[in-house]
């Protein structure tokens, strides 16, 4: 089980994060909502080590995460998709994905996951040879997704996935997140695409200004509620 | 005495430097090219003293406007380039505005003199001031009275619509655009005003030291230029005052004692000034805390 | 034309030596995307502690070499360490700043120890020129030309075929990217300072002992040229800074043949800053896009 708690961070002068509290089940798609500005991203970052938090704990499986470096929680089995993809561009498919399991040392083991993400995403081993910077935004997103499952993850961390992709590319996007997860991969996801994120999630929560406003299952609240929420925060929304 | 005041003038001198990057450095663009236009004024208002005979104002207005006018020729093709290109354009820029006068011979003879810039040699005999009886207390009292209109213009300007545009094409280029905000004209005229003011601290350095030569104006001068509104903070023109103070009065003369250690000092608390204050000494938060002590309740919401 | 070619081939020479510090130069930058100017000072620290072996205990060439490529990667890391590590993220300008004033420090130190303003430097090869036809062919000048390609094929090589050599180029890539997939990009910066000073400290050995001497004018030599010729050749790319090296070797020999040093000098400078203006990502560079992004915010 994945637990953060308490979690304080600032963003320069302002705090991005006033004491956040929540749990992700294992082997579950949980999924964190919520307006522009809430937090969300520097939560994620936060979860990876690039941002420091100020206070609280972060655990998976009962070891503390919190204060290590990138480096390190990725080899304790956490990966990041972040948010706009961020695939090296200057570097092939093939590269961009041995970059992903730069924490493992199991030469056999990482050419084998190569071929399984091959398998995984035909479109990437079209493109094995080409720079991942020429890729389009769809296979961009699943080199990156590609690219974080090479360290192969306990949880996998998901910032935005379908961020300024066509609806089409979304919907397989979402696809292969349920996928991953009957495979038996603990997924947290942020989402701004409420309505697709319902329909995989099995857990949800609201984030507004900082803090965790809501949880729940999905259907537990009306699904325009959430939506309102979600989109413009629960102040606005009830006046 | 002669000693501080020399110091004086230096760093009145180095001030105005200063603040010609300044004004350059608002605008986003870093320029290792002030020392260049330094240069320029420097010999112009020379070669104008002392060949043509002019008195010092009107030869340090048109050494002012020539670097002036060059700084707005460089600023063209510089817009070019930005960040870390720019920076080696104007590197490269002033260096070879450097070479330019270590090959530049004019000289005229005067009697037994020959006078005029003489290539490596450098140009000597720029003696408008002991000619026309100026003691070096009026050197600087002339030289901070510049200084302080300088300033003050600067002042004015980082106060109203102008500066704000400057500031705004500083802080992102993308939005001041969008905004409406001929990006082209404001980086050329910051430029040409940058310009300007080094051509007029060139002119005076010229006066007062009597004596010029190319290597006056390498790469050395460039980096001190920009590293006085850097280390002083771009929050408003005191910065770059007391960084100069600081760098030429304290750094510089206040540790000579010290003799050869002096520059591995040197390098160090530059180092160590940066580290703990990236924004420079002078920044935001320092501004408006001098303001609330010196004016109480009077600060502007959102200063 | 003899003259020409002969011109050509002493500046293609002299250009290797070039190229090598452009070498480093570009890994440097490449890593940070900021601008190191103690990079040749020190390059020239690490000289001046081959010089004192050579001097005080009359050490041979290869000792020399040694120590000079040791000197130069701890004067690097000691620059990293000082003026790259501490600054955060936009503060590009104040690590060039702190890279000026470390500039001095090295310079002083390196006077300190050594105070002549000459010193002199054991020599590469003291074979006669090579004759062929009209020409000559020098034989340091060959040793150098084959190091330089030697020694790019070979960081060449480590960039693209080894594990680290992967987390560098991540980094280059995207450093927030390069983090998320955990790679240790402390490391691979040290690493890159640390390669650069190397490379560049061959460098120095080379163009030194061609030379036979030292001055206190090294360090500053070294930072021009190799960020000319990193400029012309093009930012970020191995094969750029070498061509790039050549390029001003072969246009430095010609114009100060025809028209002196002084000029040679500042035809050097125009021929960056038209480089600069009219193609900014130079010969072989990548997309100028991408160096964009490293003005000054926040400084």
């Amino acid at each position: 089980m994945f637990e953060v708690s308490d979690i304080v961070a600032t963003y320069g002068k302002i705090e991005a994060l006033k004491g956040v509290s929540l749990k992700v089940e294992s082997g579950k798609i949980t999924c964190l909502l919520g307006p522009n500005g809430a937090g969300k991203t520097t939560l994620m970052m936060t979860i990876a080590g690039i941002l420091q938090p100020r206070r609280g704990a972060i655990r998976l499986d009962g070891m503390d995460l919190a204060g290590l470096s990138p480096a390190r929680i990725v080899s304790r089995g956490v990966a990041l998709v972040p948010e706009n993809r961020l695939v090296f561009p200057q570097m092939s498919v093939r590269e961009n994905l041995l970059a992903g399991a730069y924490q493992r040392r199991d030469r056999a083991g990482i050419d084998s996951d190569i071929d399984r993400m091959y398998a995984r995403f035909p479109r990437l081993k079209e493109r094995r040879e080409q720079m991942a910077g020429t890729l389009s935004g769809g296979e961009q997103q699943m080199l990156a997704v590609a690219r974080a499952l090479m360290s192969r993850p306990r949880l996998l961390l998901m910032d935005e996935p379908s961020l300024g992709l066509a609806p089409l590319i979304v919907a397989e996007i979402f696809e292969i997140i349920a996928e991953l997860n009957r495979d038996g991969t603990t997924i947290f996801l942020v989402e701004q695409n409420a309505h697709m994120a319902l329909k995989v999630a099995h857990q949800f929560f609201l984030m507004e200004q900082g803090r965790i406003t809501f949880s729940g299952t999905p259907g537990q609240l009306a699904e325009d509620e959430v939506i309102q929420r979600a989109y413009l925060g629960s102040r606005r929304a009830a006046g | 005495m002669d000693f501080y005041l020399g110091l004086i003038q230096i760093i009145g001198v180095h001030t105005l430097l200063g603040l010609s990057a300044y004004c350059v450095l608002l605008t986003g663009q870093v320029s290792l090219a002030q020392a260049g236009f330094f240069a320029v004024g420097a010999y112009v208002a020379g070669m104008l003293t002392v060949l043509a005979q002019w008195p010092l104002i009107p030869a340090l207005a048109v050494a002012a406007l020539v670097s002036g006018a060059v700084a707005c020729a460089v600023g063209f093709p510089a817009l070019r380039v930005k960040g870390l290109m720019l920076v080696v354009a104007t590197v490269a820029f002033g260096e070879a505005v450097r070479l330019f006068f270590f090959n530049f011979t004019y000289q005229i003879q005067a009697g037994t003199l020959h006078l005029g810039p003489h290539g490596a040699e450098g140009f000597r005999q720029i003696r408008y001031f002991p000619e026309n009886g100026w003691s070096t207390l009026d050197v600087v009292l002339f030289i901070w009275t510049v200084v302080a209109l300088v300033m003050a213009g600067l002042w004015w300007l980082d106060h109203s619509r102008v500066g704000a545009v400057l500031r705004a094409v500083g802080e992102d280029e993308l939005a001041a655009q969008s905004v409406g905000i001929n990006i082209t004209a404001v980086k050329v005229s910051a430029m040409t005003v940058g310009g300007f003011i080094a051509g007029i601290g060139g002119g005076i350095f010229a006066h007062y030291t009597t004596h010029i030569e190319h290597a006056q104006f390498g790469v050395v001068l460039a980096t001190f230029a920009i590293a006085y509104p850097i280390l002083g903070g771009l929050s408003n023109v005191f910065g770059t005052l007391l960084a100069a103070v600081f760098i030429q009065g304290f750094l510089i003369e206040g540790l000579r004692f010290m003799g050869d250690w002096r520059n591995l000092l040197f390098g160090g608390l530059i180092v160590l000034a940066m580290n703990v204050r990236p924004r420079g000494l002078l920044d935001a938060g320092t501004t408006r805390a001098l303001r609330r002590l010196f004016a109480p309740g009077k600060e502007r919401s959102g200063a | 034309m003899v003259d020409l070619v002969q011109n050509t081939i002493d500046g293609l020479m002299i250009g290797s030596s070039y190229g090598l510090l452009a070498l480093g130069f570009t890994l440097i930058f490449g890593v940070m995307r900021r601008l190191n100017l103690s990079y040749g000072p020190s390059v020239m620290v690490g000289a001046y502690l081959g010089t004192l072996v050579y001097v005080q205990l009359a050490a041979g060439p290869l000792v020399v070499l040694v120590v000079t490529v040791l000197g130069s990667v701890l004067a690097g890391l000691y620059v990293e360490r000082l003026c790259f590590a501490p600054m955060a993220a936009g503060a590009g300008v104040a690590s060039m700043v702190s890279s000026f004033a470390i500039w001095m420090q090295l310079e002083q130190a390196a006077v300190l120890v050594l105070p002549r303003h000459t010193y002199p430097f054991p020599p590469l090869a003291t074979a006669d020129p090579l004759a062929f036809g009209p020409f000559y062919l020098r034989v340091d000048g060959l040793i150098m030309l084959a190091c330089a390609l030697a020694l790019s094929a070979g960081v060449q090589l480590l960039l693209y075929r080894s594990r680290v050599g992967l987390a560098l180029r991540a980094t280059i890539n995207n450093p927030v990217a390069a983090h998320l997939a955990g790679i240790d990009v402390r490391t691979a910066v040290v690493f890159a300072f640390a390669l650069a000073s190397a490379v560049g400290g061959i460098a120095g050995y080379l163009v030194l002992a061609t030379d036979q001497q030292v001055t206190p004018m090294f360090g500053m030599w070294a930072t021009f040229k190799g960020l000319i010729a990193m400029m012309i050749g093009g930012l970020g790319s191995i094969p750029g800074a070498i061509l790039g090296g050549l390029v001003l070797g072969v246009v430095e020999a010609n114009s100060q043949w025809y028209f002196g040093p002084q000029v040679r000098d500042l035809l050097a400078y125009v021929l960056l800053f038209a480089c600069l203006v009219l193609r900014p990502g130079g010969l072989l560079g990548e997309a100028p896009s991408r160096q964009q992004d490293t003005g000054r915010r926040g400084a």
